[in-house]
């Protein structure tokens, strides 16, 4: 390798993190339920690409983020009070706000459930996400917290070996791809899936946490190249760890799987009699580091937001006497969600179904403020949105919007869903 | 002490301005980001946008109580 090559490689090593730790991160409990649902509801046929899609619109959006972080160094919450006022401020982080606590709880009940398959109490499987989630800030520094998420985020590809345990055939997997067939029928369980796999991909606190980990990581404009290639590089591992959970749950398709309670530790199960102890084993590892890794970088999201807003310093980089409220907001919000899911009789399924929707609905304004801060020459300069970008983008909204009322007219008016689909 | 120090060349330059840029992310920091007002266009986007994720949320909520009784 010449001395340039490198140098080039030594440099990406350094700046590569937000965008890989943002894209394995959504690929967090409910995403990873939702995934297995997909699987075990349609088998191998239209979701495979449409799953593709929904990463190739969260590439295009997360890009954004890495561009306003670099140009302007402040957070996007920060950003939308300083440049809108905190009248849409506080609307954007309420919406943040919600979606981040909901998220939350559902990542420690991924977690309970994944460690629930080996027969670990709840309990116990709470205090151990924890101790790894306040283990991850010990170090008081973004580098290190970066390098150790990072490790445990790439143990979220444990799903690619799972799906190659079920033997897929693989001549169905490229016909899905080629023709995005066969079609599911459009019922209400249908669109539900839609919803819930576009809000696996693109989701509201992914914005946030890129544009605060930029800037925490000191990227500057004339590191934008490399973020992007962070973030493709995120999408495309992301992505394959996503398909391959659908892939792994398809063989339950075959057998009608009832997959309507969306439980970790029961798609394990179930999956036994096809990939064995060991794969089951694997599947619901995978479920636990998806919970612990988003639990991580939601709730610092969640701190970043919070800091920006009231103006108390926020970084990784503090020392805990330094960055009091950042710390305490990160590990409250965490130890309150985590407390949630101890509580008895709790609907922890109710919680899973409603979060990535939750996700979907409130994207569209949060796109809008991005839409409107990336095109802002003031505040960009050089490097604001080409026509493309804002084509795309301006798509993601109006798709984004469609699925919404879809899916809202799905509830409210179910026979008029039924109509559209004979149509 | 009191030696004249020089730039030996653009790598020593390079390595200076970065090892200065935290310093410098710091002072663009404190310069603030001057308010915009948004358009009536952008405020009609945003405030049906807001009416819609107010309805959708009840719709969300209700049909997820509905499912888990």
């Amino acid at each position: 390798m010449s001395h340039s090559l490198r140098a080039k490689a030594w440099l990406l090593w350094l700046l590569i993190g937000p965008g890989i730790l943002v894209m394995l991160g959504e690929n967090d409990g409910p995403s990873m339920l939702s995934y297995a649902a997909t699987g075990a509801k349609f088998g191998i046929g239209f979701f495979l690409p449409f799953v593709a899609l929904t990463f190739a619109m969260a590439l295009v959006v997360q890009e954004m983020t890495v561009r306003l972080g670099a140009a302007t160094h402040r957070g996007h919450a920060e950003l939308i009070f300083e440049r809108f006022g905190p009248f849409w401020g506080w609307f954007s982080m309420i919406d943040l706000g919600i979606g981040n606590f909901l998220t939350l709880i559902t990542e420690f009940i991924a977690v309970r459930a994944g460690l629930g398959f080996f027969g670990v109490p709840a309990w116990a499987a709470i205090l151990i996400a924890l101790g790894i989630l306040y283990s991850a800030l010990m170090s008081h520094r973004y580098w290190t917290w970066e390098r150790v998420t990072l490790a445990a985020a790439a143990f979220n590809l444990i799903f690619i070996p799972v799906a190659l345990m079920t033997h897929p055939h693989w001549g169905a997997v490229g016909h899905a791809f080629v023709t995005w067939k066969p079609l599911p029928h459009l019922t209400q369980d249908t669109v539900l899936i839609v919803l819930s796999n576009i809000g696996a991909t693109v989701t509201p606190w992914m914005l946030f946490f890129q544009q605060s980990a930029t800037v925490d990581k000191g990227l500057t404009t004339k590191d934008i190249r490399f973020g992007r290639i962070d973030t493709l590089l995120g999408a495309l591992l992301a992505a394959a760890a996503a398909l391959g959970t659908i892939v792994a749950t398809a063989p339950l398709f075959a057998h009608q799987m009832n997959a309507a309670s969306f439980e970790a530790a029961q798609f394990a199960q179930a999956l036994e009699p096809v990939i064995g102890r060991w794969g089951a084993a694997l599947f619901a590892l995978g479920m636990v580091e998806a919970g612990v890794v988003a639990s991580i970088t939601i709730s610092t999201s969640s701190a970043y937001a919070f800091g920006e807003v009231a103006r108390k310093p926020h970084s990784l980089n503090l020392p805990v006497n330094q960055g009091k409220s950042f710390y305490a907001v990160l590990g409250l919000c965490a130890a309150a969600a985590a407390g949630i899911v101890l509580i008895p009789g709790l609907p922890l399924v109710f919680v899973v179904l409603v979060v990535n929707v939750v996700a979907v609905l409130a994207m569209p304004p949060a796109l809008v403020f991005l839409y409107l801060l990336v095109n802002d020459k003031q505040i960009m300069g050089e490097v604001e949105s080409p026509r493309m970008a804002n084509f795309v983008a301006g798509a993601v909204v109006v798709v984004l919007t469609a699925a919404g009322v879809l899916y809202g007219l799905s509830v409210v008016a179910p026979q008029a869903l039924a109509w559209l689909a004979s149509r | 002490m009191g030696e004249e120090q020089h730039i030996a060349g653009p790598e020593e330059a390079r390595w200076i301005l970065s090892t200065l840029e935290r310093d410098q992310l710091v002072k663009e920091k404190a310069a603030p980001v001057p308010r915009r007002q948004l358009g009536a266009g952008e405020l009609f986007v945003l405030w049906a946008l807001r009416v819609y994720v107010v309805f959708m949320m009840a719709v969300v909520f209700w049909q997820a109580w509905t499912a888990t009784r």
